[in-house]
């Protein structure tokens, strides 16, 4: 336990109350003078050109005010995502908008403009790509890897007998794009008592978020302001000023709250872009709402796998080696490293001597993919799981024992480098859950239970890296005593905007009461700050706020010292004042201060600043310098190594063998996130990922029509969403709560692997209840279980994708 | 993919019909106005215990008239076809989806829309006092909607067990995964503990 | 292909009395389009793959909701909540599977709406169709869902006919088991017809699901005594426990007299295009004891005749496996 002020302690995030009273405004609640609206002309084709745009049925349609086409747009290389394309690479590929003085015009507009689309050959499914003579997702070629050496299009295909070969479970012997590998695999190998060498398959799926993506812009002294749905704040900056083509200081950015976002909302996204466009061209703001169906379409999707993966085991349970080749379905963009990333999540959670991974990643005319939490380390996390208890089953080990055996720990170096980590605790988030679950008295449970129903008991293990570096904190007194904190990092829901500058109230003692956020708007003076993603911001804006918050005590105790007299370092803090250390009496309020600092200016006031920190923050700065005791500073901290964010599961389930469906009947979620900065946060964190996993595991998947390229489930129904049934009611959590010595408050971030530990605890649960079959797939629904159980072949062939 | 139309006959909702592609024009001031049962534009709607005066279109969903022509933005829309649950709102204190009921339809009755749930004094509702205290909401796009249908649960039923909360809940869907904090949100409102 | 989600515009009718609603029925026989809850319209509309140019709202027609009993058993107006439906004492009393089934649509929000009425004439399913494809149903000349490599999971194991779309009711299983009778008006008068007669498969009729004309409306349905307060068994399997459509479902009741089957009707759904009787199974039963060889046979006899497509052979052991626990239960 610590003795923090802030820290640790729960608190009212100030945006919780709008949520709950309908205040909250989101991207599509705002109106401006004048606004229209416009409506998308989305690909009925899965790949194709455009030849032709008739809209002449709409030209003199009363309340139709304008059209925008690719050609009024920046044309965008292959294979990255347009605002509008002309060449268009799956069902629902944005081509085309209208706009009008009312939504229902717009659509009847769109309704009567004809657009002539020359079809192209398609795939949905990467093996059909890469079999040979097999079609291309994009005519440049199937294959696109992007890396820091270079990017580009290949054209890879295998032969029809590699292909049979590879959907026969043995090792693939087609060409892969990238590879990584440490230790001496073959050693490892020889070196196992057991070997482990399974084909596996995890089928992508749509993020879809509550809030389809609405943005709604226009411009004033050339300054294009977007309301839109961000995940981040600051760092979506950079991009959507690329996307429309001004410098970053003429466009701001309004996203005072999103409806969910998972990683589909991380930097700027084209749609968000087209409005501004739209009102350049039209002389009056726009707003563009998108159907759930286009939300679908063009608000992400998890990257598939079709994978391979050989692993070794010592005697004694350790794992001497693994081996994993995965092809990646990346759509038709391009977009997602999550193969890299499952291959790191195995080097990491299970630690084998030596590893290789190899990956390829193969375009797909399906809906564009992206990060979706934990994105390939969930993946991987699932189909591992049951992998680990075939080998404890063999190795005649415990299942608990096994994963503890091969724990990521404060000695463990990790990924093709054999980085070290900042520190890690997983055998104790497994004990800790163990305990919590009573692991041990579950086991002795009989597996039959009341016919037909079985039961099935599982431990997964999540893990994602959850820290950054290198942003930057800006607070400020005034000099009415109030501590204004800004945040630049975005509000997606896990309310670590405003956890996170807890920390600079931690360093300046003051009462939270008397601390102001500033957050949404990037022209409320927002330093650069983190990424709302990959787990980041509590790692990364504890740093910032902690530099800045330091960097505001010093500037006190010298203005102190220059009041009162004697060195900076006489002095202290007690959050409303700042006094001598032995001479209490020499002391001035936190409120006399500010006013000091803008009368003694330069540093003080915020009118110098650090040469090193970011162009957005030096903007900021300007606005507010002179106007009380400004702290600002780069996270310029140590730091070296992989910092993980860490999760253990363990899950209950009674699978009934008449109808494949299986209950949930007890699920414990153990964080290992260094220190906990908000235990509510946390939890919620925690029990919310849980939902995300127990919907990857047995719910949700992309279905596409391979005749035609059609996408089955557009909306929540066929999407399979979990719902309030679908999931238990109640779940458990818990923290290890071991300080990270990489960050001053010890805390790392912990949002994805929340997830990647729900959906292996399922899967490994359900194989337990089968008798240790392995599916070695997501989702395993309902009728592969009514199948497996009643001796039936799957409806599928092994290893396809993108199908029920 | 063409959606051939005029060929079609279907039946739904009782009455069969053939599709037409094309539009007929707005009815009023046609002759059909006087047709017995055809809707005038101009209505009265009960919103939060106010008449509100409000030019309706015939098709006008409940939804939209709330958000585009009353302002009343707290009510979501999360998918506009009734799958989502965002945009719940109580009809003589029923939970609906405002975005699959016609405004037209609610003319003699009492609508509650999420401004319409905090006291008058502006003090929050138990179910939403309970839910700032769980830390229910998680990104809150969701959140009117689950208030909603909570708040109509607890006018019947004060003391709802978690399972008969959960099922009351079950028709909003929420992305996050916060179920789990919204159960232990009505729990708490109504009084009871979530140990 | 454009994506819509505003409503498009359309005239409404809200009228009060049966008469005016009977005439403007008659009126928009062709291009009208009756509103009941309107839970499987507005997405039709929005999106228009289907476009009335009339909505007749007959909420506000007193005579089509309520329940009440008869000298014969009860009578349900169509447009009663499923809702209203499952709170009722009187079908609590006699006929629970009916409160049961009720139960399991959809979601608390389509149940308070929805209509018994409307949920029984609801449109299939089948994601091609409501994709707003010219398929056989919606008066094209192909079916997608019947093809070499389709995604036809939750498509008919029975009595296909081109379209290979399945009922996705499911208070119309409980209402065949039950052997209502549906009461359908228009301007010249009433006829009635069994529950079992009024879905009609693709080989009847490919472009409807139910045996309803033009200008009629279906306002009441009657449930006999004949029973009332037998044994029932209902089960519905979805891959989500809100919001979903039955994978398969089943219904029976069962009179049952010296440890033998005296009568039965059992129907499933999800797997043809209407609620599926198993008339087989049922005379099967007749007069043997439920014993689990019984039993065994009858899962076996139900599931004759099913014709598989590429996704859908897992719903003939789901089938096989709802009968034997609801003749178990």
């Amino acid at each position: 336990m610590n003795n923090y002020k802030h820290i640790g302690k729960n608190f009212i995030p100030p945006d919780i109350y709008g949520k709950v009273n309908g205040k909250a405004k989101y991207a599509e609640d705002f109106r401006a003078d004048g606004m229209v609206f416009a409506r998308m002309y989305t690909s009925p084709v899965a790949h194709g050109r455009v030849t032709d745009i008739d809209t002449s049925a709409i030209d003199n349609m009363e309340g139709v005010v304008g059209i925008l086409t690719a050609d009024d747009v920046p044309s965008t290389e292959a294979p990255n995502a347009a605002i509008l394309t002309n060449n268009p690479a799956f069902i629902g590929d944005p081509i085309l908008a209208v706009a009008a003085t009312d939504e229902r015009i717009a659509e009847d507009a769109l309704n009567k403009i004809k657009v002539k689309i020359e079809t192209l050959p398609f795939a949905v499914d990467p093996l059909d790509s890469l079999m040979e003579g097999g079609p291309d997702a994009r005519e440049e070629g199937n294959v696109f890897s992007r890396s820091r050496e270079g990017s580009g299009f290949k054209k890879i295909k295998w032969t029809k007998k590699q292909i049979e070969e590879f959907r026969a479970g043995k090792e693939p012997t087609g060409e892969h794009a990238t590879e990584w590998n440490y230790g001496n695999l073959e050693q490892g190998f020889k070196d196992a008592a057991l070997i482990i060498e399974e084909p596996f398959v995890t089928t992508g799926y749509a993020h879809m978020s509550m809030e389809p993506r609405t943005a709604m812009a226009y411009w004033q002294n050339g300054t294009c302001y977007v309301y839109g749905s961000a995940q981040s704040q600051s760092f979506w900056l950079p991009g959507l000023a690329r996307l429309l083509g001004v410098e970053q200081d003429k466009v701001v950015l309004i996203s005072e709250n999103t409806g969910g976002g998972f990683g589909s909302k991380i930097g700027a996204y084209p749609a968000a872009a087209l409005p501004g466009y739209f009102s350049k061209k039209l002389g009056r703001p726009v707003q563009l709402r998108i159907t759930r169906e286009q939300e679908f379409y063009i608000g992400s999707a998890r990257v598939g796998f079709q994978g391979w993966i050989k692993l070794g085991f010592a005697e004694d349970g350790r794992m001497t080696a693994g081996d994993v080749f995965i092809i990646e379905d990346i759509g038709p963009n391009a977009t997602g490293g999550d193969g890299s990333s499952a291959g790191g999540a195995i080097s990491l959670l299970y630690d084998p001597e030596a590893m290789r991974f190899r990956g390829l990643p193969v375009l797909t005319n399906t809906t564009p993919r992206g990060a979706q939490r934990g994105p390939g380390q969930n993946q991987i996390a699932a189909i591992m799981a049951p992998l680990m208890d075939k080998a404890a089953k063999a190795l005649d080990l415990d299942r608990l024992e096994i994963r503890k055996i091969n724990a990521v720990n404060n000695e463990t170096t990790v990924y093709a480098e054999q980085r070290p980590v900042t520190s890690a605790y997983m055998k104790e988030a497994l004990q800790k859950g163990a305990d919590l679950f009573d692991w041990d008295t579950k086991q002795q449970f009989p597996q039959k239970i009341n016919a037909p129903k079985v039961r099935g008991l599982g431990i997964g293990q999540g893990y994602h890296s959850a820290g950054a570096k290198g942003f930057d904190g800006l607070i400020r007194i005034a000099p009415d005593g109030k501590i204004h904190l800004y945040s630049g990092v975005g509000n997606l829901g896990t309310y670590s905007y405003a956890s996170t500058t807890r920390a600079a109230a931690e360093v300046l003692k003051c009462e939270w009461d008397d601390c102001i956020i500033h957050n949404g708007r990037s022209d409320k003076n927002l330093p650069w700050s983190s990424y709302q993603a990959g787990s980041v911001s509590t790692y990364a804006q504890t740093r910032t706020n902690y530099v800045a918050a330091v960097d505001a005590v010093d500037k006190m105790k010298n203005i102190a010292a220059k009041i009162h007299g004697g060195k900076a370092d006489d002095f202290d803090i007690d959050g409303r004042h700042v006094h001598h250390k032995t001479t209490p009496s020499k002391s001035s309020t936190y409120a006399e201060i500010a006013q000091a600092a803008i009368e003694f200016g330069g540093t003080f006031s915020g009118a110098i600043y650090p040469e090193d920190i970011h162009d957005i923050t030096k903007r900021s700065v300007q606005n507010i310098a002179g106007t009380g005791l400004v702290g600002v500073a780069k996270d310029k901290l140590p730091q070296n190594g992989v910092i993980p964010g860490l999760a253990a599961a363990f899950v209950e389930i009674e699978l009934d063998l008449e109808t494949g469906k299986y209950e949930i009947m007890d699920y414990v979620g153990i964080a290992e996130c260094g220190t906990v900065v908000h235990p509510q946060g946390l939890d919620a964190q925690m029990k919310g990922g849980a939902v995300w996993g127990m919907g990857m595991a047995g719910l949700e998947r992309h279905v596409f029509d391979p005749q035609n390229g059609l996408p089955a489930n557009i909306g929540y129904h066929q999407c399979k969403v979990p719902s309030y049934l679908d999931v238990p009611s109640v779940t458990r959590t818990d923290a290890v709560d071991l300080p990270d010595p990489q960050n001053p408050f010890g805390a790392r971030g912990i949002g994805e692997p929340a997830m990647g530990c729900a959906v292996a605890a399922l899967t490994s649960a359900i194989s337990d209840a089968l008798d240790g079959y392995n599916f070695g797939r997501t989702p395993v629904s309902s009728d592969m279980i009514l199948n497996y159980v009643t001796g039936n072949n799957q409806s599928f062939k092994p290893l396809q994708t993108n199908n029920f | 993919m063409n959606v051939n139309l005029t060929r079609r006959r279907f039946i739904k909702a009782v009455i069969a019909s053939s599709a037409v592609a094309s539009q007929t024009g707005c009815q009023l001031g046609s002759k059909d106005l006087h047709a017995k049962g055809s809707v005038e534009r101009l209505i009265s709607l009960d919103i939060n215990g106010k008449k509100r005066r409000v030019d309706v279109l015939p098709q006008e969903t409940l939804a939209s008239t709330l958000r585009y022509k009353l302002g009343l933005t707290g009510t979501k829309i999360g998918c506009n076809r009734g799958e989502c649950g965002a945009c719940t709102v109580l009809i003589d204190g029923i939970p609906n989806y405002a975005c699959s009921t016609l405004s037209h339809s609610v003319r003699k009755r009492q609508v509650q829309s999420i401004e319409g749930v905090a006291n008058k004094d502006g003090t929050l509702h138990p179910i939403q006092e309970a839910f700032v205290e769980e830390l229910s909401p998680q990104c809150g796009f969701c959140t009117p909607g689950q208030i909603m249908s909570a708040v109509a649960l607890l006018n019947e039923n004060p003391k709802p067990s978690r399972e008969e909360a959960r099922q009351a809940l079950s028709g909003n869907i929420c992305r996050c995964g916060a179920y789990d904090h919204y159960l232990n949100g009505v729990m708490r409102a109504s009084g009871q503990s979530n140990e | 292909m454009p994506s819509y989600d505003v409503m498009p515009e359309v005239q409404l009718y809200q009228p009060t009395e049966v008469d005016d609603a009977l005439n403007l029925a008659e009126k928009f026989r062709q291009q009208g389009w009756l509103l009941g809850g309107g839970q499987d319209t507005y997405g039709w509309l929005k999106d228009r793959a289907k476009n009335p140019t009339a909505l007749i709202d007959l909420n506000d027609i007193e005579a089509f909701k309520g329940i009440k009993a008869t000298s014969t058993g009860i009578e349900i107006g169509a447009l009663t909540t499923l809702r209203d439906i499952i709170r009722n004492p009187l079908i609590n009393d006699h006929f629970e599977i009916l409160a049961k089934a009720a139960g399991r649509v959809a979601s608390p929000q389509i149940r308070n709406v929805g209509t018994l009425g409307g949920n029984l004439i609801q449109d299939t399913r089948c994601w091609y169709y409501r994709r707003g494809l010219a398929c056989y149903r919606a008066g094209g000349n192909l079916c997608y869902a019947d093809s070499p490599e389709a995604m036809n999971r939750e498509h008919a194991l029975f009595n296909a006919s081109r379209c290979v779309a399945v009922s996705p009711s499911d208070t119309a299983t409980a209402l065949v088991a039950l052997n209502a009778t549906m009461v359908i008006k228009n301007i010249d008068g009433d006829r009635e017809m069994s529950a079992e007669d009024f879905f009609v498969g693709p080989d009847t009729h490919i472009t409807q699901m139910t045996a309803l004309e033009p200008g009629e409306i279906l306002t009441g349905i009657k449930l006999s005594n004949e029973w009332s307060n037998a044994r029932y068994y209902f089960e519905k399997i979805a891959d989500r426990d809100v919001w979903d459509f039955a994978l398969v479902s089943i219904a029976l009741v069962i009179k049952e007299e010296a440890n033998t089957v005296k009568d039965s009707r059992m129907v499933c759904g999800g797997v043809a295009c209407t609620p599926y009787r198993l008339n087989k199974v049922e005379q099967y039963l007749k007069g043997n004891p439920l014993s689990e060889k019984i039993i065994t046979n009858a899962a076996k006899i139900a599931s004759q005749g099913a014709e598989t497509l590429n996704y859908n052979h897992f719903k003939i052991p789901l089938m096989e496996n709802l009968v034997k626990r609801a003749l178990r239960s």
